[in-house]
């Protein structure tokens, strides 16, 4: 898959450098050459000095609907601006952007950007985001028995309930995150685009989760 | 009026000056300690209340009264902050009338009611358009932008050949979709009514809207 | 998803034990923080200087609002005679007051 990383400070080249070595197609930008220092001499994926909302600058960096964006630039409004071109003008799908001050994700949130906010921040947080086949759990229980995964709802998935989707995997949902707030839900709340699940699932329900979500369906390569 | 200017720099301090002395309740934001802490002793502008914060906080809009405010100008040199400033503005506090300043002539498309701007001003934008202004006559020369660009301001300096000179303006043909807001003529403002001659030389304001301006540059330039 | 924040009582809560707290439309005032409940009985996309713009209206039994999510075309879920919760900060326009990107609700029929 295409990765068009913004933003090449600790969190960026952390990204960037993950996703080079495996075997995705990854491009950072940034505003001033000095910062692609920190990807090393190794570094598989190609750089580009310009501003990330640029649409020029976007277009030759490779972006189509099919790729991947991560706006992870030191500043919160690049990165929102950076996010809204990529999905609006773009149609980019996976989009992430970093956000330093929590209170401002619910705004952002609201326009249907994933968001990460800097406290529980990891570049692994990030690339969960950009890549559902290859996310991590959030916790897997010393059984082995049960995992919690987090899913972000796709405009497929809009109108389900919950208790679909708990019929549907076997599963729970423990916590659902909607426009920057947090809540247990009941089993009637209709899920949303962009909600962002935290289920309960048998340990090997994967990937009927992804398919009960439509998330199978057009994942980029 | 309740204004509020975010951005205390020399744009944001004239406006909230100009605008503080013709009666409007103006509060200036700026994130800069030493910048508020100057206006403040120095209490220019005059009548202007300044405010220390980051206008891009829901917190600090919340603080000085965004809602209820007439106006917000975004007018930092910062472009992503007035755009944030903007989109914040009309989303969370429905301010009625949101103008916003486009630091970067690249980033102009984005000042539109996508960011919640209902008007942006370029500076570089204007600068051109008043250069041109000053060197063409017979032109059609576009000066403002209004509603994210659904409605235009531009202006005319009849020359020789228009076909509009000696003509009373409901006779022009000017597409509905367009008004005559003023004619300048020998240094001073003609209010125009239907029956005003237009004069070789006259520089004509018009306000446009829909895709009438080449109708309207038919009229006035021929 | 890294805070847990109590939401505000007068916000439409995310869980649905019962209907959300809501005013009849014809209640609302311009400019006040309020949440309203209706079906969506119409849609439409209002491009305006080469974005896209989904515009809805929202109706009950006491009126109409219109809610206008910027940039985007269309949003999962929300289509004609889908019963929703809008909440969020309303301007004047025209004669309706109308919602700029608010949070919204899918209800259940």
């Amino acid at each position: 898959m295409h990765v068009i990383v913004v933003g090449c400070g600790r969190v960026g080249s952390e990204v960037a450098l993950n996703l080079a070595s495996s075997e995705h197609d990854v491009i950072v930008i940034d505003r001033r050459a000095e910062s692609f220092r920190r990807l090393g001499e190794d570094f598989k994926g190609a750089t580009m000095v310009g501003v990330g909302f640029d649409r020029d600058v976007l277009t030759e960096a490779g972006i189509t609907p099919n790729c991947a964006v991560a706006a992870v630039t030191s500043g919160d409004n690049s990165n929102i601006l950076i996010a809204r071109v990529a999905r609006e003008t773009f149609g980019v799908k996976h989009v992430v952007a970093r956000i330093y001050d929590p209170r401002r994700a619910s705004i952002y949130e609201r326009l249907g950007i994933a968001t990460v906010a800097s406290v529980t921040w990891t570049s692994a947080r990030v690339l969960r985001h950009l890549l559902v086949s290859e996310s991590t759990p959030d916790w897997v229980d010393p059984s082995a028995k049960f995992t919690i995964l987090e899913r972000r709802v796709s405009t497929a998935a809009a109108g389900m309930s919950v208790a679909d989707v708990e019929t549907a995997t076997a599963g729970r949902v423990a916590v659902i995150g909607r426009f920057g707030e947090a809540s247990i839900p009941s089993p009637s709340l209709l899920l949303q685009e962009d909600d962002v699940l935290h289920i309960v699932v048998p340990a090997d329900h994967a990937a009927q989760l992804d398919a009960a979500l439509h998330l199978t369906e057009g994942t980029p390569e | 009026m309740r204004v509020i200017i975010a951005g205390g720099g020399s744009v944001g301090r004239y406006m909230a000056g100009q605008l503080q002395n013709s009666g409007h309740d103006v509060t200036l934001i700026d994130n800069d300690t030493s910048v508020v802490t100057q206006g403040r002793a120095t209490r220019t502008p005059v009548g202007v209340t300044w405010w220390l914060g980051d206008a891009c906080e829901v917190a600090t809009l919340t603080s000085v009264g965004a809602a209820q405010a007439d106006v917000v100008a975004a007018v930092t040199g910062d472009d992503e902050d007035n755009l944030v400033v903007s989109l914040l503005c009309k989303q969370e506090f429905a301010v009625p009338r949101v103008l916003a300043r486009v630091n970067n002539p690249k980033n102009e498309w984005m000042f539109t009611d996508m960011w919640g701007v209902d008007i942006s001003v370029s500076t570089p934008h204007l600068l051109t358009a008043l250069v041109e202004e000053a060197v063409t006559v017979g032109s059609f020369v576009r000066l403002l932008s209004l509603e994210g660009g659904k409605a235009r301001l531009a202006e005319v300096t009849l020359a020789a050949g228009s076909p509009a000179i000696a003509k009373e303006l409901t006779n022009l043909g000017l597409p509905r979709e367009s008004t005559v807001v003023a004619v300048l003529r020998d240094g001073h403002v003609v209010v125009p009514r239907g029956d005003t001659v237009l004069h070789q030389g006259d520089e004509v304001l018009v306000l446009v809207t829909g895709g009438v301006e080449d109708d309207v540059r038919r009229a006035l330039v021929g | 998803m890294s805070i847990l924040r109590r939401k505000n009582k007068d916000a439409c809560p995310a869980e649905a034990p019962g209907p959300p707290p809501s005013t009849p439309i014809c209640d609302t005032e311009p400019r006040q923080r309020v949440c309203v409940c209706g079906k969506v009985t119409r849609m439409t996309a209002r491009p305006t200087a080469g974005q896209p713009a989904l515009a809805i209206s929202v109706s009950d039994d006491t009126g109409t609002v219109t809610a206008v999510w910027t940039g985007r075309r269309s949003i999962g879920g929300i289509t004609l005679g889908r019963r929703i919760a809008i909440n969020g900060v309303p301007v004047m326009h025209g004669d309706h007051l109308e919602f700029t990107n608010p949070d919204y609700t899918l209800l259940p029929r």
